[in-house]
């Protein structure tokens, strides 16, 4: 004969609900509102803020590059350069410094910055020379490739 | 002119240019009585564009053998003071100085305390002079150097993705694949031209 009343009197209940609970709330304490504080409300919360920070990561990326090419742009201006004039004659010279680098040149070392300007400046009179004058007078010194082979 | 003005309202730059340079070779071959300044300015007369002049090339190699020869001597005699480089590493390019903490997020085979050598330098400066790599300098031009100090865990990056009313959601934790390390960077300053 099987008894089966006793089994039904062992129920398995969850002993760690607290910390269950606190794994969540962990990530909306600094929340305003209830938000911070119940359950409820917070897990929706804390979702949504784990899901922006997700889409704003591969966000950021586009905008410091915008920022970054923003500073470019008007330190390139203070020494009479547009932006794209810039970037193409500094990558026709060889110099791979991407925007980062030369943004924050632009703010720390202002003296780097004015040479470089210099040289796209130089760069792109010779690209000029080359375009216009036939073929007949001799290359530009800063427009030769070097090779590293 | 006439005649040289009429038919250059056709292919503007190009007729412009050319005929612009035979008008102008005409004039330094014959001075005759027509051609004493007093042409007339009109739109088509010059191109568009400003006129370029690159400074004369003998003079200018001097002067730059004579700026070469100045930083050298400046290089060699040790008259500059903190050293920056601009430097590609970790995929990433960094301005880093002596005694600067680099953080990256990746493994380095490299154990702590290692001494480690930096070697794609893409540009080297100072307070007088900037060496400026095409696109990189030469590993025996310059020499950065830096230590491993830490590698660690990063802080625990959250990767979720969810749909509303479609029962569509996902949490994944990257703190246990990503490492950090802090490297301290001395520029040595060894540094030769070598032209």
């Amino acid at each position: 004969m099987v008894l089966l009343s006793g089994p039904r009197w062992l129920r398995s209940r969850l002993t760690d609900r607290f910390w269950r609970v606190q794994e969540v709330l962990k990530y909306a304490r600094h929340f305003r509102g209830r938000k911070n504080r119940c359950y409820k409300l917070a897990v929706r919360s804390v979702r949504r803020a784990f899901v922006k920070s997700t889409k704003a990561r591969r966000e950021k990326k586009r905008f410091l590059r915008a920022l970054w090419i923003t500073r470019i742009e008007a330190a390139s201006l203070e020494h009479g350069l547009k932006y794209p004039a810039f970037i193409s004659n500094l990558l026709k010279s060889q110099v791979e410094l991407n925007r980062k680098m030369i943004a924050d040149l632009a703010i720390y070392e202002p003296k780097t910055f004015k040479s470089l300007a210099a040289l796209a400046q130089r760069r792109r009179q010779e690209g000029f020379l080359a375009a216009l004058g036939d073929g007949k007078e001799p290359e530009g010194i800063f427009s030769r490739i070097v090779h590293h082979y | 002119m006439a005649a040289a003005v009429v038919a250059a309202a056709g292919a503007r730059r190009r007729a412009a240019a050319a005929l612009l340079s035979s008008v102008v070779r005409h004039q330094s071959s014959q001075s005759t009585s027509l051609q004493q300044g007093l042409v007339a300015k009109t739109s088509l007369t010059s191109p568009p564009w400003p006129e370029v002049k690159l400074p004369d090339p003998v003079e200018e190699a001097k002067y730059h053998a004579e700026v070469v020869q100045k930083v050298n001597k400046m290089i060699a005699t040790g008259q500059y003071g903190r050293l920056f480089a601009v430097v590609h590493f970790a995929s990433k390019q960094w301005k880093i100085t002596s005694e600067d903490l680099i953080m990256m997020d990746n493994v380095l085979e490299a154990e702590c305390g290692d001494r480690i050598r930096m070697e794609k330098v893409l540009l080297v400066g100072a307070d007088d002079f900037t060496l400026i790599g095409r696109p990189l300098l030469g590993k025996d031009l310059v020499r950065v150097e830096a230590t491993v100090i830490e590698k660690t865990e990063s802080w625990p990056k959250i990767n979720m993705r969810f749909w509303k009313r479609h029962n569509y959601q996902k949490k994944k934790n990257t703190d246990a694949f990503k490492s950090c390390i802090w490297s301290k960077v001395p520029v040595v300053k060894r540094l030769m031209l070598l032209f």
